[in-house]
């Protein structure tokens, strides 16, 4: 039996990630919400948003394909691809 | 050799190619978490066969010979295999590039229905996905008479029926990544691909034929990634391993191991790739890399910067990067891809000018480096030697203003740089009238601003103000649109620019636009909204927003903005002692005045006294 390293929450996913948001934006925490844009709200640039999905992967210990990010918009949207991906492996606590 | 068959077509070069049984191209796809690498390879024989049932496909699916075949494939072997598939079947393809995401789609949407309308596309061949996310565009475009999902194609079995293609055809049409608003579609002939990569493979890359190999993350959809690592490497038998754009922009050291793993000698990128190598890759990640089999890194598709390219080759040196290996390139879509190549193994030159005379009198004075002038401030400049014209092609540089290329400029005397030779378009698709404006009695003017020094090209600017940030060229008439939309912009009223100053390490984005609202937190939440609108419409950051009062903004006689006197004020500071240009305040005039005459005396009185109390 496999047992997973980390069984992670929807409340933990959202505060661990606001927390590499404010790592790699010029954002505070405050201005970090579940609807910011990453693109229009945090001033990330495309390449800024490569460097973020690159420290979700790694952080989270997950792999987020290119087809996924196309329809990424918003902090949500990045909260919503992790959690469908650590439910997937059964890392995601109900 | 093949260099003794004479020029091919790029059906036959995959036909040549498909005996050999030991070079080829792999495909590294993105493992999940935890997974092995997968990196399926394909031999040239491979590539032919896969090739053939694309093709097949395509004409089974109802494309006809001379029919455009519009591509939005993200995955790189679909894309080979599809490109190169439709050209044996006698199709024109017409490369898109797939939506990235970030809240761009409306843009991305319209950029792509001009492109397939353009084109006169009757089939688009793309995924599932992305044929889900274009809707409804088959109802906008009328000659679009089938969009078919790759997933499908890659299945059958469906027989090629090789057309009879020659140097004279088209090989594909490229449209040029530029302003959102119209993109033009570059005819390509086998021909012009024949004498290219003729050009960049013997001259250029002194290439060994089925020894050199190659490493690629450039996207497909763009020359340098199209014609240099998938259609040159067809004519020389050279392996080439393919990378995703997407998870070298994610994690750059991707691009290094790739290179270090499979021994390449040849890797190319524009600036900012190697820029995001010395930002993103740790200390730890360059410990496992061996960068020596690496012969030839060129750099073009952007701006060059040598001190980037400096910061490169000290950080991966003790990984075994020789600095020589830089190539400096010039090139663009409308001479196929390349226009020159610096010297092999001589790594990256400059010629360092007076910067002042530059732009004042037009002429490359040679400067020894770091001389100042008599303010005290360093105006050397540094500029990129490119190399010389390929065998057979031609450079030259003229005043712009020469509209039929008449009388070429001297040595170090800058002008708009201008190109004949075997590689150039014969003209935009379907566009007589830009194809007749793009020259100039027989020349393509490339509205690349530079002079040549001992026949060698050194560019020091672009008379089409084109904005490039991270290898992506943006327009300024579409980031002073979208700033105009916002509330208290004055619409018609706002210049952007890109400039490099005061760092000359990158090029910064400014927006200037006039407004009639005074109070500083109303400008302050408009220079915030400008910001928002302008990084949500085109995922760019913008440096710096400057509100004005109205009048300010330089405009010609017949109300032009002038936005390169615009970049002139901002770089000398002088815009923000700026009141009003068109309507003159007599009262700000005379204070100007004023600061003026209280600097000339205190100058001629004082003498250099002050500089002593300092």
């Amino acid at each position: 039996m496999t047992v997973p390293e980390k069984t992670w929450t929807r409340e933990t996913v959202r505060s661990h990630l606001h927390a590499l948001l404010g790592e790699h934006t010029q954002a505070t925490g405050a201005a970090i919400a579940d609807t910011s844009h990453l693109v229009g709200d945090l001033g990330v640039d495309s390449l800024g948003v490569m460097e973020i999905v690159a420290a979700v992967e790694d952080s989270f210990k997950l792999t987020i394909p290119d087809d996924a990010l196309r329809e990424v918009e918003t902090v949500a949207d990045v909260a919503v691809a992790i959690e469908s991906r650590l439910e997937r492996e059964g890392r995601l606590a109900r | 050799m093949s260099a003794a068959l004479g020029p091919r077509t790029v059906v036959q070069a995959i036909e040549d190619a498909a005996s050999s049984t030991k070079t080829g191209y792999r495909f590294i796809e993105e493992a999940p978490q935890g997974g092995g690498e997968a990196e399926p390879f394909f031999t040239h024989g491979g590539i032919e066969r896969a090739s053939a049932r694309y093709g097949g496909a395509l004409q089974a699916l109802g494309a006809r010979r001379g029919d455009r075949v519009a591509l939005i494939l993200p995955d790189n072997a679909d894309f080979v295999f599809a490109f190169l598939g439709a050209l044996r079947a006698g199709l024109v393809p017409v490369p898109i590039y797939p939506p990235t995401g970030l809240g761009k789609l409306a843009g991305y949407l319209d950029n792509t229905l001009h492109i397939v309308a353009r084109s006169g596309a009757r089939l688009l061949l793309t995924t599932t996905e992305i044929k889900r996310m274009l809707g409804t565009i088959q109802a906008r475009v009328p000659e679009l008479a089938k969009v078919v999902a790759v997933e499908g194609v890659r299945s059958m079995r469906e027989e090629l029926r090789p057309a009879k293609v020659t140097l004279d055809d088209v090989c594909f049409l490229q449209f040029t990544s530029g302003s959102t608003s119209r993109p033009k579609g570059v005819v390509l002939t086998h021909g012009n691909l024949a004498a290219n990569v003729r050009a960049i493979m013997e001259r250029g890359l002194g290439i060994r034929d089925g020894v050199d190999s190659g490493a690629s993350w450039l996207p497909l959809y763009h020359d340098m990634g199209l014609i240099g690592f998938v259609i040159a490497p067809l004519y020389h038998l050279n392996t080439i391993t393919f990378l995703p754009p997407l998870l070298f922009l994610k994690r750059p050291a991707r691009w290094l191991e790739t290179i270090s793993r499979h021994r390449a000698s040849i890797s190319f990128g524009p600036n900012f790739a190697y820029a995001l190598c010395v930002k993103r890759i740790k200390d730890s990640e360059v410990a496992g890399l061996d960068l020596s089999s690496w012969r030839v890194a060129g750099c073009g598709a952007e701006p060059i910067r040598a001190e980037n390219l400096r910061a490169f080759a000290d950080k991966f040196a003790p990984a075994g990067f020789d600095q020589r290996a830089f190539v400096s390139c010039y090139g663009m879509a409308e001479s196929t891809l390349a226009i020159s190549f610096s010297k092999l193994g001589s790594g990256v030159t400059t010629d360092v000018v007076d910067g002042a005379a530059l732009w004042s009198t037009g002429r490359a004075v040679p400067l020894a480096e770091g001389a100042e002038g008599p303010d005290g401030l360093d105006r050397a400049t540094a500029i990129v030697q490119c190399g010389g014209a390929f065998e057979d092609h031609d450079i030259q540089v003229f005043a712009p203003e020469d509209e039929a290329s008449e009388r070429p400029l001297g040595d170090r005397e800058v002008g708009e740089l201008r190109l004949r030779g075997p590689s150039l378009m014969s003209g935009y698709f379907n566009e007589p009238e830009l194809t007749r404006s793009a020259f100039a009695g027989g020349w393509l003017k490339t509205g690349d601003l530079g002079y040549l020094a001992d026949g060698k090209v050194h560019i020091c600017g672009r008379s089409k103000e084109v904005i490039i940030v991270n290898g992506r060229n943006y327009y300024p008439q579409d980031l002073e649109w979208e700033a105009g939309k916002v509330d208290g912009v004055r619409k018609g009223n706002v210049i952007a620019f890109g400039t490099m100053k005061p760092n000359h390490d990158r090029e910064r984005v400014i927006i200037c636009f006039e407004t009639n609202l005074l109070g500083e937190p109303e400008r302050a939440a408009q220079k915030g909204e400008v910001r928002r609108v302008v990084q949500q419409a085109l995922g760019l950051t913008v440096d710096d927003v400057l509100p004005l009062g109205v009048g300010v903004l330089p405009k010609t006689s017949s109300g032009k903005l002038q936005r390169a006197r615009l970049r002139e004020l901002y770089e000398t500071g002088a815009l923000l002692d700026r009141t009003s240009a068109r309507d003159v305040d007599p009262i700000a005039v005379a204070r100007e005045l004023a600061k003026s005459q209280v600097g000339y005396f205190r100058h001629a009185i004082l003498g250099g006294g002050q500089k002593k109390d300092d």
